[in-house]
């Protein structure tokens, strides 16, 4: 029992130690560059593949083996460099959410590219030389080669120690992660500073990675599973702190490894319960502190947003009526793709509100979208309800959802909000996905289907239209009430709004959860439409998805949602039609949009005088 | 050694600086006095490329510096010490120190460790505090030598006298005219006209982003009307 025990204890250890590789880097980067790099899954990846591609070109034996997981950590450490000279460094300035999404467009290419380069087939590599075998430890076997990877995360740790204390680079390092603008005050070069973070942090990333090739097979999901669990290690322990970064690794890697016994149901839930719960009692995560004063990037100010003139009040609704003739002229597959792009438009609205308006960032907006669909296919297969109940119940349960998540949320912002909605909505995630008998698990829920009435698929797509546009309507028309005024009053300038009686958490989670509800209601009409519903509804890429869609409508202008909707839905439609590599494409297009247009669709005609 | 003329900055929109003029010579100390708000701090930012300035000519050493980047300015000569010091809190003091180290410039006496603990003496015993634990007075100092470690030529001072007790204040004022004698020049941002006075040799009065007086501090000390014109609240 005891030998058990701590068998599970040292493979919990095992576990902890990669993750420390992984998150160390990722914590590194952010306390210098006060970027959160979503690529730094895809860089783990690349590790693990090119320390098979070169492992298994060279003869067998121990040096060819530890020389290739070097040499693999070295070439991911010269691509990180890449990313950052060629990328991040022109986007330093810009907001938080820009700067997630420029790394998302990366995680998309490299997909692309490593399934281009070695197939979609899940890679098996060598085992590692003379550490096959496992050792007796009270009993228990345990595996030689998890002794090793516990030892080398303890040397990493102290070498990455020696490094921030004994070393000039380090402790530039350190002083960047207090106040960098300071720094460069001073004399040093801040480029010089982020390249060489970035390829210390890329080189640690890809050693974790080329190290799991004795231990797990090569595949193409590595970079975000491993991603979002450097997050949940990296927030736990505190954005930048290394030794942050440690702790949490430890705790997580024996929650995992204890999980897995006591609760091996819910073991993604219960990590991501922990991260929230330390969000919310310490927001800057266990050793953390909160950001610097002056690391704030410096965005211009939103222009007021003006209601449309009677000419463009005239033409909007014009389109709209245009829109309502829609449905009785197309044919089927295009009345499906109206539907979903009225649901885009609805779910794109939602975000907007939060995010123009009420100034907050949110990284899991498919929460709210997926618990609305989820909502009602669940009445439907435990109840046999019919359709109209479960449309009403959805926004009723997204809504709801998003006032205890938003509870949370709206306390923080930038990053630290980014994260704990992104934790929220992998909490959601993580109960559709494992909790099987309740919710099907991986296999969804079949048989969403409309009511008799409804089942036209015509007659669907005109009630989709009307309450996707009505809902966008609404939300359009609350950016002008009395609500949608003190929402932007609180962005502008929280004290100033405080000062004038506006309870500016109120406001905040108000408004987060009306677009928690509507974006339910856009769900349950994207199942209904479907007839089914996935965990998808709820993973990270649907939010993605939103973010993408307000991004490139413009975040600051009323009309953003509605043209980036269509945009990015037309987008996306065209390049899955043209290329295989539509990821890769699609990568492409994010990365430009962040650097060339970050006023969106509508900005390009806003910026010329 | 520093020359500054027609010098405009923008925070967004709203401008700041409207065309200022300024100089500092090698061993004077130059100090600028006005209202809140009236620009000091920004003047400051801006000669060091922290806020880039909008428009004007910022010479120093010969060089056109306007529009580079603040290290490429801190490289050829030029110390910040910002208004709210700026600590590396989480550093140790000797850490501090080596984060502005820079290597030494000709024909200047290099800075060392030795020479900034004689300098500011309380520094000497807290060479392995954290600087966050340190005391106003203390980070002040520490504020300065960090920016002596990398040899400058001209220091810009913003405000070193705030908060301070009037018996720190002395020995910073000592510190201060020691750098002077140097041959290092000294732009000083200061509310406290006490102060300025054992230090400054020049005074400018800047109002609304413009120079509107400038003479040697006697003169301004010695002109009751004119500190109440520009500086009376």
């Amino acid at each position: 029992m005891i030998g058990n025990l701590l068998a599970q204890a040292l493979s919990g250890l095992a576990s902890a130690a990669s993750l420390f590789l992984v998150a160390a880097g990722l914590t590194v980067i952010f306390g210098v560059t006060r970027i959160v790099n979503f690529a730094h899954g895809s860089l783990y990846m690349l590790g693990a593949y090119l320390a098979y591609t070169i492992v298994t070109a060279l003869p067998r034996g121990p040096l060819s083996f530890w020389g290739g997981i070097l040499a693999a950590a070295l070439a991911v450490g010269l691509i990180g460099v890449l990313i950052e000279v060629l990328l991040l460094r022109r986007i330093y300035r810009a907001p938080e959410l820009f700067q997630l999404l420029a790394t998302f467009g990366v995680v998309l290419i490299v997909q692309d590219a490593a399934l281009a380069i070695w197939g979609p087939q899940d890679l098996l590599g060598p085992r590692a030389p003379g550490l096959r075998g496992g050792i007796e430890i009270l009993g228990s076997r345990f595996p030689l080669y998890d002794l090793v990877l516990i030892g080398i995360g303890a040397t990493v740790l102290l070498l990455l120690w020696l490094l921030f204390h004994r070393t000039r680079f380090g402790i530039l390092v350190r002083a960047a992660t207090l106040d960098r603008e300071m720094v460069g005050a001073l004399g040093v070069n801040q480029r010089m500073l982020f390249t060489g973070v970035f390829f210390l942090g890329a080189a640690l990333a890809g050693l974790a990675g080329a190290l799991q090739l004795p231990r797990e097979s090569v595949n193409l999901q590595m970079d975000l599973a491993i991603i979002v669990e450097a997050f949940v290690v990296v927030v736990i322990g505190g954005l930048g702190s290394l030794p942050g970064a440690a702790l949490a690794a430890l705790l997580i890697g024996q929650m995992q490894a204890f999980g897995i016994l006591i609760f091996p149901k819910i073991t993604l839930v219960v990590v991501f319960l922990v991260m929230a719960v330390v969000l919310v009692l310490r927001p800057y995560g266990l050793l953390g502190r909160p950001p610097p004063p002056h690391a704030a990037a410096h965005a211009p100010p939103a222009p007021p947003l003006a209601p449309l003139s009677p000419t463009g009040r005239r033409l909007g609704w014009l389109a709209l009526g245009l829109a309502m003739l829609l449905p009785a002229l197309l044919g089927e597959h295009a009345l499906f793709v109206l539907t979903e792009l009225a649901v885009a438009i609805l779910f794109a609205a939602t975000l907007h509100f939060i995010m123009g308006p009420g100034g907050m960032a949110s990284f899991g907006h498919a929460a709210y979208f997926g618990i609305g669909a989820y909502a009602a296919a669940l009445l439907i297969k435990h109840l046999a309800a019919p359709m109209e109940a479960g449309l009403l119940l959805a926004p009723f349960a997204a809504g709801l959802a998003g006032l205890a998540f938003g509870a949370f949320c709206v306390r923080l912002s930038g990053v630290y909000a980014a994260m704990l909605t992104l934790a929220f909505a992998q909490i959601a995630w993580s109960a559709a996905f494992q909790w099987v008998e309740f919710t099907g698990g991986d296999n969804g829920i079949l048989g969403v289907w409309p009511s008799a009435w409804a089942a036209d698929k015509r007659l669907y797509a005109w009630m989709t239209l009307l309450l996707c546009l009505g809902g966008a309507l609404l939300l359009r028309h609350a950016v002008f009430a009395p609500l949608g005024l003190a929402l932007r009053a609180q962005r502008d300038s929280p004290l100033r709004a405080e000062a004038i009686g506006i309870n500016t958490f109120a406001v905040r989670w108000v408004a987060f959860s009306l677009a928690a509800a509507l974006a339910g209601l856009a769900g349950v009409l994207l199942a209904f439409s479907k007839g089914s519903v996935f965990p998808t509804y709820l993973a990270i890429p649907r939010s993605v998805d939103a973010l993408l869609m307000v991004l490139l409508g413009g975040v600051q202008t009323s009309l953003g949602p509605f043209l980036g909707a269509i945009a990015y839905t037309g987008l996306h439609e065209q390049l899955m039609r043209l290329t295989e590599l539509w990821r890769a494409a699609l990568g492409a297009v994010i990365i430009a949009l962040v650097l060339f247009f970050p006023g969106g669709l509508a900005g390009i005609r806003l910026r010329r005088p | 050694m520093l020359e500054v003329s027609a010098l405009c900055a923008h925070y967004g929109r709203a401008q700041i600086l409207h065309g200022l003029d300024l100089s500092v010579a090698a061993g004077e100390v130059h100090v600028l006095v006005g209202r809140n708000g009236a620009g000091k701090s920004t003047t400051l930012k801006a000669i060091m490329g922290l806020l880039p300035p909008s428009g004007g000519r910022i010479i120093f050493a010969g060089q056109s510096i306007a529009g580079r980047e603040p290290f490429e300015i801190a490289r050829l000569g030029i110390g910040y010490v910002p208004e709210d010091r700026r600590i590396f809190a989480e550093l140790s003091v000797a850490e501090y120190l080596e984060v502005g180290r820079r290597p030494p410039r000709p024909g200047l006496a290099p800075w060392t460790r030795e020479r900034i603990f004689a300098l500011f003496p309380p520094l000497a015993a807290l060479e392995r505090r954290p600087a966050g634990r340190t005391s106003g007075g203390e980070q002040q100092m520490l504020a300065i030598a960090r920016t002596l470690m990398g040899h400058p030529r001209l220091i810009l001072l913003d405000e070193p006298s705030e908060g301070l007790a009037p018996v720190i204040l002395t020995r910073l004022g000592e510190a201060l005219l020691a750098l002077k004698a140097e041959g290092i020049g000294i732009l000083l941002c200061e509310q406290n006209l006490r102060f300025a006075a054992r230090v400054a040799d020049r005074a400018s009065l800047i109002e609304r982003g413009r120079i509107v007086w400038s003479g040697p501090m006697a003169e301004l000390l010695a002109d009751a009307a004119l500190r109440a014109r520009h500086l009376a609240v």
